[in-house]
């Protein structure tokens, strides 16, 4: 991709956005602009889409893919959960294992298990376990104490 | 995320290594406590320190095999063949040793109704970590609301 910076003293200030296809890089620049802080940009089959993070309801991380699942899609986004987690500072997504992190704002439900692990209940009925290792530090973020 | 704040593996080893120890006392006056009643019924008031450390050290081992060979059985959530295995062998163990270790003066019935008094002890021990559970889950899912509450936009 062609990059044109140019410094002007005077004159309104623009940025001209070329692209021959939407893609998630062309799609978070524009997010930026647009001050759309709490959207990701990633592919599904059908192509680029862009997806709120309260829609948001977990990421998972297979094979070092990133994929964001919503109540109907599966997205696909750039980046580490990692870079995820410094890039959208969000106070509501946690890290519970070492390849998923949860949207607790779509929790429905929270079950204690043996071995102090934790079963939440995802809004699409999904259960992920947040392990023993995680367990101490969610409840300690959902009191507020990060 | 702050990785500080996740329990490292010397951590995880001592948090499990603690609860075996937590296990291996309870077990322990457990047993200690049919020792002496039946010591009581026999008018002996003494018990002899040979036959409590074996039976603490019983209860170490018997612990050991719980938790890492047959899935923890006392806290599990729903019990399964290897629980029910589990629950067999260490029953016996304890069983078996308090025979051949003379706690009872090598009474096969008394090793019997010791065996009857571990499985009421398993039992009780399994309800009384499902309760904890069961209000456990009431207090995170009134934490969730709460942290909901605050956080929704």
């Amino acid at each position: 991709m062609k990059i044109d910076i140019k410094q002007i003293t005077e004159g309104e200030e623009s940025i001209n956005i070329r692209y021959k296809e939407p893609n998630p890089t062309v799609g978070r620049i524009i997010g930026i602009l647009r001050g759309e802080g709490n959207k990701i940009w990633g592919r599904t089959e059908e192509g680029s889409v862009c997806i709120g993070l309260d829609d948001v309801l977990y990421l998972e991380s297979v094979d070092d893919k990133v994929f964001a699942y919503t109540t109907d899609k599966v997205v696909r986004i750039d980046g580490t959960l990692n870079s995820f987690m410094i890039e959208n500072d969000e106070d509501v997504f946690f890290r519970c294992s070492k390849s998923i992190v949860i949207n607790v704002n779509r929790v429905t439900s929270l079950k204690s298990l043996a071995s102090n692990r934790i079963d939440a209940t995802m809004e699409g009925g999904e259960h992920i376990i947040i392990s023993r290792r995680y367990a101490s530090e969610f409840r300690r973020f959902l009191k507020g104490d990060r | 995320m702050k990785n500080e704040k996740k329990l490292s593996l010397w951590e995880r080893y001592l948090t499990k290594e603690i609860s075996i120890e937590f296990k291996a006392c309870l077990y322990f006056f457990a047993i200690l406590f049919f020792y002496c009643v039946c010591r009581m019924i026999k008018g002996s008031f003494e018990a002899e320190i040979l036959h409590m450390a074996e039976m603490i050290f019983t209860c170490y081992i018997i612990c050991y095999l719980q938790v890492y060979l047959f899935g923890n059985f006392d806290e599990t959530e729903t019990v399964g063949l290897r629980e029910c295995i589990g629950v067999t062998v260490c029953t016996l163990l304890y069983c078996a040793v308090s025979y051949f270790g003379g706690w009872f003066g090598k009474q096969l019935s008394v090793s019997l109704i010791l065996a009857a008094y571990i499985l009421l002890t398993y039992f009780c021990v399994f309800l009384i970590y499902r309760t904890k559970r069961r209000i456990d889950d009431r207090k995170l899912n009134e934490e969730l609301r709460i942290f909901q509450t605050e956080h929704k936009k």
